[in-house]
């Protein structure tokens, strides 16, 4: 009898320690925005506790066998593979307008694909060899053309992506590579791969309202894999998916009344039986006119969160503005803006081989701060680091920026990288030009698609803000430590470094006839082919039909005739 | 008239520059230049084609593959002296075994180590089954008196080692295409596939650590001279089938039905994330499936459409599955047992393993210390590597064939070295047939270094750019710079001729008015 109970107990033992071995939380967080539109986030985190990454020095050796439960194999089967410590991929469609909508809950909005990941360096294999490697697994996985992102458009910008989770000590260093495609469209292909990797598909739980007809018919959408290592805790696979959504265009009468049907076509219907965490979070308007259905779970903060496996199904949640009946816009200048800074970034001059890149960097804040700034630029469009001007108040300041790294491209193989710090003064704008050119491709590098131009990575800026701000300027409640930086700027998420990306721009490099080397072909063929026959004809031609003499005769008689 | 009034007449043949010397030099000149200019012409837009050795890919057909297998005979039973029995087996063996079979049998009575291909043979008195251990087979015989029942007990040893030794080919049979190609490398996948974990009826963890720990090291452990493994495992929560079972009423319960067209489709590779393309090794696959609430249980009916108490079947070269219509939340190892005991039958199966000769029992396997014998291991082995080896002959046939019939394909430098590579491994293996394991090793290698040449992405690259183009290209050149050369040619040559004729007639002439004179 004893030796059941042990047994028993030792099974019981066994059966929750290997639940805890793997953990999935899935989270949507809803927040109807000042414009009457409404961002979804989806958020499903897988954790892998105790698990570490791959030591790349052991990649010339035999792999452990991987038993996954939750943690998607196909995924982590990459990460072994090429020994990846962090990965973070988004898919991005859109334009974040960050004045409107503030920061994004998931800070990678970057239009287009972006990868970057942090590796550890190896003597078994080189960091390059298997980020090009990583790159087309996951080409494969997302049936994305990440593939394309080679040396031409790989960086390493370390100051401005830190890792966001623990890189483990190992005898070797480790390296960032990072990658932009701006002209990378997200769309259903690359959702249906990325719902596979999903525990519950999307099938049940949260992510039965991941329907891709009304998610690529939103404003903005972007679906991101992030995958971090927690010391002590484990590896965490992140994939998330983001949307703005404007409930005023779907409906007939201008109101912004959504609920998840008319968001998403569905509702949730069923839990996710293996998900530790399931729930719905509703950023609660600051207005209290809105009336949300049905009752939430729990009120704090803010925000009304639905537990999925508590609440009743079919889950709607609607939220409605009774007494609106057209939903009015605000005017167009905010009244207070969203985010630290503002950033405007365009491309000047209408010639096909010089231009001038122009930055306006406006501080939102009274106080002076500081950001980092990052270009990383394919070679299609080269600086004149030496033009670089800053104008703050109309005078030329160049002590406002220092700049952390350069290197500088070379044609046809290596993108150019500018890392930078700017200090902008409280309420004021800086304004940057750089002077480019924009090189001549060769024949072979041009798409083969229509010629639309090449799309440029957005610049990346990090506002970085005093932590213990000792004095401000005005004496008042600026000493930014969470709740009080909340009070003055309530609309604000809470600090942490946010990384600010502005829209791609488009550069259109002097673009050849593409008939014109068979015309060139003819028409070269044709020059040495007279040339050839009238040199050939005046050596070897016989001009004893008639004597010199006579036909200089002719010739004269005919002029003077 | 006019030239008259200026001057003396110029004859222009008598110009330097208008002789005909002159200007046969200089044709003759650029002639040469073209001439010489075709050379280089030729080599700068040829395409690079190696010739590859096809007198010793036509040989190859020609070389016998025969392992050679010793049997040592020690017989306990008077009646059968070793000398008799070791002429009647080798006689039975030899005109019994086949050519593709690919052995030849040496009986001898000497004492050896046993090993691959030697086997110790032990006659013992009685009348017993035929009992296999380790390498040896030992076979009770009576002591006979009459000629026929002699005959009759030798004829059943041969019998039995023909079926022991040769046993019929799962390569060769109707299974044929049941075994998976040969690969030195295989990924086993086993998947937990739940059709539906929100119905209620699902398992969402397996002990699988322990399970393959317990049942398949010990196999992958036998397997180990045959092929390396690597693992990997996961639990998936929905996996809907692509089509609906169809539901009857069996023993006063409504059961869901796949018929045997169900069990072809069964695999929903749109919906199932089964395994991703990280490495190229062949993946063999082990799911068990788990039917949702609705549809259990789910049983396999047979051809007649009556349901069979099996509940796991294979799919051919893919893997296996088996239906769990039971399951609990966590499946301990306990409980995986006999889904575990049916993914080892699955993975020899699909392997190639042979059965044993329904006659031969072995202590062994029925002891379940070991899960096959050495005679089927060692059967395995050869049969494997003559697989390899006819399949390496046939792509170098092809690649020789297809180099041969489309002339432009380039072959570079390493298509060539993998199809020497390829034929020095085979020569290699065909040494080494005394030991078929370095013949399984060097057949696997021509293999797989003549798959290689013949997937060689650069044996594509001219391929679509037909000469037609490259005539396209350079006519506008050569014909307009051709014509006046040639004409410049015919043009001096009837310039020559008549000449010639006119110095003839001359000749004639001026011989005639010497006659004439005389």
């Amino acid at each position: 009898m004893n030796l059941y109970l042990v047994l028993l107990a030792a099974c019981l033992f066994v059966t929750s320690s290997h639940a805890s071995q793997e953990e999935f939380h899935e989270s949507l967080t809803l927040k109807p925005l000042q414009d009457g539109k409404v961002t979804s986030h989806f958020s499903f985190r897988t954790l892998l506790r105790g698990a570490t990454p791959r030591n790349p020095e052991t990649l010339d050796k035999e792999d452990n066998p991987q038993h996954y439960t939750l943690f998607p194999l196909t995924l982590g089967q990459i990460l072994r593979e090429y020994a990846v410590t962090e990965l973070h991929l988004t898919l991005n469609a859109g334009k974040w307008d960050y004045d409107r909508w503030g920061y994004p809950e998931e800070e990678g909005v970057g239009t287009g694909a972006e990868l970057w990941a942090w590796m550890g360096e190896s003597s078994a294999q080189s960091v390059d060899q298997r980020w090009s490697g990583l790159r087309n697994a996951l080409s494969g996985l997302f049936c994305a053309s990440i593939g394309s992102l080679d040396e031409q458009r790989t960086t390493s910008p370390d100051f401005t992506f830190q890792p966001k989770g623990y890189l483990p000590e190992w005898s070797s260093s480790h390296q960032i590579r990072h990658g932009t495609l701006p002209s990378e469209h997200v769309c259903t292909e690359n959702l249906t791969p990325f719902l596979k990797l999903l525990p519950c598909k999307s099938v049940s739980g949260i992510a039965t309202l991941l329907n891709p007809h009304k998610l690529f018919d939103a404003d903005w959408h972007g679906l991101g894999v992030h995958v971090r290592y927690l010391h002590d805790v484990g590896i965490e696979v992140r994939l998330s998916f983001q949307t703005v959504a404007d409930p005023i265009r779907y409906s007939f009468v201008g109101k912004r009344d959504w609920s998840l049907r008319s968001l998403f076509d569905r509702a949730i219907e069923r839990s996710c039986p293996v998900a530790t965490t399931s729930e719905v979070r509703l950023q609660l308007p600051a207005e209290s006119t809105a009336q949300i259905s049905p009752d939430p779970s729990s009120l704090d903060n803010g925000y009304a969160t639905f537990d999925i496996s508590k609440v009743a199904k079919p889950l709607n949640i609607a939220m409605v503005w009774p007494d609106e009946l057209k939903f009015e816009y605000p005017l167009t200048s905010t009244p207070e803006p969203l985010t630290h800074i503002s950033v405007h970034r365009t491309l000047k001059g209408y010639s096909q081989s010089r231009g001038v890149l122009s930055i306006d960097v406006t501080n939102n804040m009274p106080i002076t701060i500081q950001t980092s700034y990052l270009e990383s630029m394919p070679w299609l469009l080269q600086f004149y680091l030496h033009s670089l001007k800053l104008y703050y108040n109309g005078v030329s300041r160049d002590d406002l920026i220092s700049i952390v790294s350069y290197t500088p491209p070379v044609p046809h193989s290596r993108p150019t990288l500018l890392q930078a710090v700017l200090t902008i003064p409280g309420n004021s704008t800086l304004h940057l030009t750089l002077d480019v050119i924009k090189p001549f491709l060769r024949y072979t590098e041009h798409p083969p698609d229509a010629q639309r131009g090449w799309d440029l990575p957005p610049a990346i800026f990090i506002p970085l803000l005093p932590s213990q701000a000792s004095g401000s300027p005005n004496g008042t409640a600026m000493s930014i430590n969470g709740m009080e930086e909340n009070k003055v700027f309530p609309n604000r998420n809470r600090i942490r470094p946010h990384k600010i990306y502005t829209p791609i721009l488009l550069v259109d490099p002097a673009t050849p006839d593409f008939s014109m080397p068979y015309n060139v072909i003819i028409m070269s063929c044709t020059l040495i082919a007279l040339i050839f026959g009238s040199v050939f004809n005046l050596l070897t031609r016989k001009n004893n039909d008639l004597p010199i003499e006579r036909i200089l005769d002719i010739l004269l008689n005919k002029c003077i005739s | 008239m006019s030239g008259q009034q200026h001057g003396t007449t110029v004859d222009p043949s008598k110009l330097a520059f208008e002789t005909t010397t002159t200007r046969r030099k200089i044709i003759f000149s650029y002639w040469l230049i073209v001439l010489l200019a075709i050379p280089l012409w030729w080599k700068t837009t040829s395409i690079d084609r190696l010739s590859l050795p096809d007198s010793k890919v036509k040989t190859l057909r020609k070389k016998e593959w025969k392992f050679p297998v010793y049997l040592h005979l020690e017989s306990h039973v008077t009646s059968h002296p070793i000398v008799e029995v070791q002429k009647s087996v080798e006689q039975f063996l030899t005109m019994d075994l086949q050519e593709e079979d690919g052995i030849s049998v040496h009986v001898t009575a000497d004492n050896s180590t046993l090993g691959p291909g030697h086997y110790r043979i032990a006659l013992e008195p009685g009348w017993t089954d035929p009992l296999v251990s380790d390498r040896s087979l030992s076979i009770g015989m009576h002591e006979e008196t009459d000629d026929l029942s002699v005959d009759i007990s030798r004829m059943r040893l041969s019998s039995t080692l023909l079926k022991l030794l040769a046993p019929p080919s799962p390569l060769s049979s109707s299974t044929t295409h049941r075994v998976v190609k040969y690969s030195p490398i295989y990924r086993l996948a086993f998947t937990l596939l739940n059709e539906d974990a929100s119905s209620g009826q699902a398992s969402f963890s397996w002990e699988i650590e322990k399970a393959i720990k317990q049942y398949f090291e010990p196999v992958m452990d036998a397997l180990s001279v045959l092929h390396n493994f690597t693992i990997e495992s996961q639990v998936q929560m929905h996996a809907p089938l692509a089509f609906t079972p169809s539901t009857f009423d069996f023993e006063n319960q409504t059961i869901h039905c796949l018929t045997q067209e169900d069990l072809t489709v069964f695999v929903n590779s749109a919906e199932w994330a089964l395994s991703s393309s990280v490495s190229n090794d062949p993946v063999i696959h082990f799911i068990l499936f788990v039917p949702s609430a609705e549809r259990s249980p789910l049983r396999i009916l047979d051809h007649d459409g009556n349901p069979t108490s099996s509940n796991a079947f294979i799919l051919p070269q893919w893997g296996g599955i088996t239906i769990l219509n039971e399951p609990q939340q966590h499946l301990t190892l306990p409980s995986l047992t006999s889904t575990f005991f049916v993914f080892q039958e699955q993975l020899l199966s699909l392997l190639g393993l042979p059965s044993l000769p329904r006659s031969v029992r072995s202590n062994e396997v029925e002891s379940l210390s070991k899960l096959f014998t050495d005679w089927q291991l060692d059967a395995l082995v050869r049969q494997r590597a003559l697989e390899n080896v006819k399949e390496s002959q046939q792509t170098l046939e092809s690649i020789t064939a297809l180099v041969r019939q489309i002339e432009n394909m380039p072959v570079g430098e390493d298509v060539k070295g993998d199809v020497q590579g390829a034929l020095n491994e085979l020569e290699l293996a065909h040494s080494m047939q005394d030991q078929s394991i370095s013949t399984l090793y060097h057949s696997a290698q021509a293999l797989k270094r003549s798959s290689r040449a013949f997937f060689n992405p650069g044996m594509l690259a001219l391929l679509y750019f037909p000469a037609e183009h490259k005539y396209a290209v350079y006519t506008p050149l050569f014909a307009s710079v051709a014509a006046p050369l040639v004409a410049a040619v015919l043009r001096e040559f009837a310039a020559w001729k008549k000449e010639r004729k006119a110095k003839e007639a001359k000749e004639s002439t001026e011989s005639e008015g010497n006659s004439k004179t005389k």
